[in-house]
């Protein structure tokens, strides 16, 4: 797929580094977010004692009564709360920075429709731009939302950060996940569908109903009724004829599970856990058809008990859920996140937590809460309309004007739990991962960082270029005195050449551009690197597949044998006629020559898997040479 | 509706709306379709050697694959690479004959090449000279033909355009488009489909081939007086009904041969023709059936032979004015047929980076292994 980055050396140390030193530094802003935030709260507490600020603590004294937060609401925040934060650290992969584009959304887009893959490619193509600031911000942002979810525990705090696990969940969902496989023809339950982050997205979605659904009984019957309805779907497409999950396997290839647990078996993970699916992957070869037999079974009965709504079938059917969810777990989805680049831990643990928290929504819970520990957040919290001691002060609560008045706020910071304070730190968590992903996007032009992964950094030197005299393109001669004045990007390209030359004068053309003016004084030089196809026609073929021949500062140069010979000695370009077949080998190379004639860098100009981003990096790096060379002798 | 009614129909709709979401979509109707030309690789005669053209490398990376010439010199029975340099040849490699033992091999456009580099010998390939298609060049085994002197080229290029060359190879300027030949009066006749060969008659005519959706039809058209005409074989009665493709045209020796295939999926028929006066009279073989097979290759031989493989497995021959042949069972690999030294025939087998080299005597009944080729593929060295 175009843009991805396949290809790019995902363990190459130079990324590894940069993305190891973005999140180092990162880090400890996050680190001094926390800080400072909690030092100004504890500061102004201690200078504003309660008695000023209204506030009422201490022992003896119970605040306003709220709600108890039902105890399936605080499992959905407290779990899923806590997978966010393991996707973040997941996300914190060394590998992942330049990986997850090529290994992670286009082997999943792969089977998807040319849309999705369309969709999907924009996407992996945009990070693959900025993959140290997109890296970093899905660490950022992940955990930043699970610990909101962790420290949140009602109010609009709570309900915002519901909603962020919504928004980041459908972006995660739709780009990394491909809309979980619902449009590949192999979509199964047991393999995830509909994708873990949509049942993250549910989840939120629950989180952030306004406290007055907290103990309807429409949210238990709603949660297990829609997942016993999408079993009963998963069900029948587990039945439906045709698509390989009758057989274990036929003609000595392995059905369409056991393929896919035998591929996960193949991935790096610990010995055991790769034999357990190995295992499986055995028995459903050998019992396939009684192994689907069973998960359609299993899945009829256990959406049909979801969807009656009696509790006295929902038990059993939920013990039963949890426990194939769980075998899945281990021995289908490979606990989601070993081998490769695992993102997260898959579809079946926050099924549980989804069906759980349902079952737990059916029960009866009282309609205030016991004295609370912490104080309620009388500025930044919702009142609840139910509450009738809270919604009088709603009714008294002052105007968004009167909020940010300096005493209003000292009055808010003062009273702010210790749970609010956590909360903001982690939307500046967020932030602190968005913000620069967003700059870096509103860059069109992609890191460096890609390039130098491939080709390594710059060698700098110094010393005289060697002298030519060629002709170009136009059959005009030019020599290198003849562009002294000006710094001289120069390289040697095969006319005739199948792949690495036409990418680097993409990325010489790009280069000139990302010049502006500056690319009057700066020459786009390729002398030809082909003994046999050298003549001027090829140079001029040459410029019209690539589109070079409107580019006012690019020149080709070619001459006789015997001068290309002498040229490529004086530069140490060796260009070899190889055998049967192939194209001329030789070197990919660029010098940066300034305008007083002096070779000051040596680049290498390997284009590597010629994505547009990649494409682009190497331009950035080129001009950025350019550029440094302008002003050196 | 009753509650429980109301339910069970929901879980229906939401049942069947699951199974819509992940069931494939219906294949579309897999219709009979016309045999497609064989594949590029082929041989040629010369008056100084016999060539042939393969792919060898064995790799599931198509860019890993090269496509190689070979020759066997004239009263010689040992071939050799003699693929020209310079080129990656990935993308294929298409011959013609520049008359007096001279050829010329166009390489076909590959990866981020987009057009044609050429390559003249007049040595049986121990040097060779380079030329320019600024274009990319068909992907059938006739998309490079010369006037039988080799002063002119005709190229059929991918796009479906046809080229043609000034006297030296050089100075190419448009022939025809496939929209000016589908609008001509020919064309129309023909009710034109793709272009599938290029060729010159024995007097210098350009010759274009190509698919006729109107049944019944031989699409190959003669370029004279500044238009084109329908100069293809008129055939009799059984094929009024049948779609007929052009797969081969080949001029050589003053006879120009086409392979046509008539009729679709395992009906369809192979048939040859010959005319020696420019395509105003023709010769036709009786059928060849196919029976489903896939025609792999089909090479020319002297005197308006060819011999067509099927399925890399079975072959047989035709002469001018003669009927089909089968020849004994083909050496495993076997990727063309060329003429072999003594009237019988050689089967090149390609495993991999190796060419095997298979003998079969005029009129023998087996095959016998009388050569094998390493050849030096350079894994890698296109990406």
């Amino acid at each position: 797929m175009p843009g991805m980055n396949s290809g790019v050396n995902v363990n190459d140390p130079t990324v590894i580094a940069a993305f190891k030193s973005a999140l180092f530094h990162q880090g400890i802003i996050a680190l001094l977010i926390f800080a400072v935030l909690g030092l100004a709260w504890l500061t102004v507490r201690a200078w504003w004692p309660a008695a000023e600020t209204g506030e009422q603590t201490g022992p003896g004294v119970q605040p306003a009564a709220a709600p108890a937060e039902p105890t399936w609401r605080q499992l959905l925040r407290v779990g899923f709360g806590l997978i966010w934060v393991f996707d973040g650290v997941l996300q914190a992969q060394p590998k992942m920075a330049i990986g997850l584009p090529s290994q992670v959304i286009e082997p999943t887009a792969a089977s998807s429709p040319r849309w999705v893959q369309d969709v999907v490619n924009w996407a992996g193509t945009n990070w693959s731009y900025h993959p140290m600031q997109a890296g970093a911000a899905a660490v950022w942002i992940q955990v930043g939302i699970g610990l909101w979810m962790l420290t949140a525990v009602r109010g609009r705090w709570s309900q915002l950060a519901g909603l962020a696990s919504v928004a980041w969940g459908l972006v995660v969902w739709a780009f990394g996940e491909s809309f979980g496989g619902i449009f590949a023809p192999g979509l199964t339950w047991l393999f995830g569908a509909p994708g873990a982050v949509l049942i993250y997205c549910v989840a939120g979605g629950l989180i952030a109903l306004p406290e007055r659904w907290w103990h309807s009984p429409l949210i238990g019957r709603g949660i297990l009724g829609g997942t016993g309805l999408f079993l009963l779907g998963m069900a029948v497409l587990q039945a439906w004829p045709g698509r390989g999950f009758w057989q274990g396997g036929s003609h000595r290839q392995p059905g369409t599970l056991a393929g896919m647990t035998s591929d996960m078996a193949q991935t790096p993970q610990p010995g055991s856990l790769a034999g357990w699916v190995r295992a499986f992957t055995s028995f459903d070869e050998a019992h396939g058809f009684a192994v689907n037999l069973f998960v359609v079974v299993a899945l009829v009965l256990i959406g049909g008990a979801f969807l009656s709504g009696r509790r006295r079938l929902i038990r059993p059917a939920l013990i039963a859920f949890t426990v194939l969810c769980l075998a899945d777990w281990v021995l289908i989805e490979d606990f989601g996140f070993f081998g490769g680049l695992g993102t997260d831990p898959n579809s079946m643990i926050p099924f549980i937590l989804l069906a759980l928290a349902g079952y737990l929504a059916l029960s009866p819970a009282p309609a205030t809460a016991p004295a609370q520990a912490t104080a309620p957040e009388p500025a930044t919290g919702p009142a609840p309309a139910a509450t009738p001691g809270l919604a009088a002060a709603a009714a008294t609560a002052p105007a968004w004007r009167d909020r940010v008045k300096p005493a209003s706020v000292r009055r808010s910071v003062a009273t702010a739990s210790f749970s609010t304070v956590v909360s903001v730190s982690a939307l500046g968590l967020i932030i602190l991962g968005a913000a620069p992903m967003a700059a870096a996007q509103a860059s069109p032009n992609a890191d460096p960082i890609l390039a130098e992964a491939i080709s390594g950094s710059a060698a700098p030197l110094n010393f005289p270029a060697q002298p030519f005299t060629l002709t170009d393109q136009h059959g005009r001669t030019v020599s290198l005195a003849s562009l002294r004045g000006k710094v001289v990007l120069l390289t040697f390209l095969d006319p005739v050449c199948t792949t690495d030359c036409p990418l680097i004068a993409q990325e010489f053309r790009q280069a000139g551009q990302l010049l502006g003016t500056n690319s009057r004084n700066v020459e786009l030089v390729a002398i030809v690197a082909n003994p046999i196809y050298h003549q001027i026609a090829y140079t001029q073929a040459f410029d019209r597949q690539e589109y070079l021949t409107k580019v006012p500062n690019w020149l080709y140069l070619t001459g006789s044998v015997p001068q290309l010979q002498q040229v490529w000695k004086n530069y140490g370009i060796a260009a070899e006629i190889l055998p049967a077949g192939s194209m001329i080998g030789h070197p990919d190379i660029a010098f940066v020559i300034t305008p007083a004639g002096r070779v000051r860098e040596e680049l290498d100009t390997d284009p590597g898997p010629g994505t547009t981003a990649t494409k682009s990096s190497f331009a950035v790096l080129l001009a950025n040479a350019a550029r440094s060379a302008m002003g050196r002798s | 509706m009753s509650r429980r009614a109301g339910r069970a129909s929901l879980l229906l709709a939401a049942a069947a709306l699951a199974a819509g979401c992940g069931s494939t979509a219906p294949q579309a109707g897999t219709s009979a379709s016309a045999p497609q030309p064989p594949s590029l690789s082929t041989s040629l005669v010369t008056a100084t050697g016999t060539w042939a053209v393969a792919v060898l490398g064995g790799s599931a990376a198509q860019h890993n694959n090269f496509w190689q010439l070979f020759v066997r010199p004239a009263a010689t029975g040992t071939w050799r690479l003699a693929t020209p340099p310079g080129v990656a040849s990935n993308g294929g490699l298409v011959m013609a004959s520049l008359g007096a033992g001279s050829v010329v091999a166009a390489f076909r456009p590959s990866q981020d090449l987009s057009y044609s580099p050429l390559a003249t010998t007049h040595n049986n390939g121990s040097a060779w000279t380079p030329g320019l298609l600024d274009a990319g060049l068909a992907n059938v085994p006739d998309a490079l033909a010369a006037t039988p002197g080799g002063g002119h080229l005709l190229a059929l290029l991918a796009d479906g355009q046809a080229e043609l060359s000034g006297p030296s190879g050089t100075a190419w300027t448009r022939l025809a488009t496939h929209r000016a030949l589908a609008a001509a009066a020919a064309g129309r006749r023909c009710g034109l489909g793709r272009l599938t060969a290029a060729a010159f008659t024995a007097a210098g005519v350009p010759l274009l081939a190509a698919d006729c959706t109107r049944p019944g039809t031989a699409g190959i058209f003669a370029h004279a007086g500044g238009t084109w005409h329908l100069a293809g074989p008129a055939l009799p009665s059984p094929y009024a009904h049948q779609i007929v493709t052009v797969l081969r045209l080949t001029t050589a020796g003053g006879t120009t041969t086409a392979l046509l295939a008539a009729g679709t999926g395992p009906a369809a028929r192979l048939l040859a023709a010959w005319s020696t006066d420019g395509g105003a009279r023709w010769a036709l073989s009786p059928p060849l059936p196919l029976h489903g097979a896939k025609l792999t290759s089909a090479s020319p031989g002297p005197g308006g032979t060819m011999a067509v493989v099927q399925n890399e497995s079975y072959a047989a021959t035709v002469a001018a004015g003669g009927s089909w042949r089968p020849l004994p069972k083909l050496p495993p690999g076997t990727a063309t047929l060329a003429p072999g030294p003594a009237g019988g025939w050689d089967a090149l087998a390609v495993h991999g980076s190796k060419l095997a080299i298979w003998r079969l005597a005029p009129g023998g009944s087996s095959w016998a292994a009388t050569q094998t080729i390493n050849v030096p593929v350079q894994f890698g060295s296109s990406g």
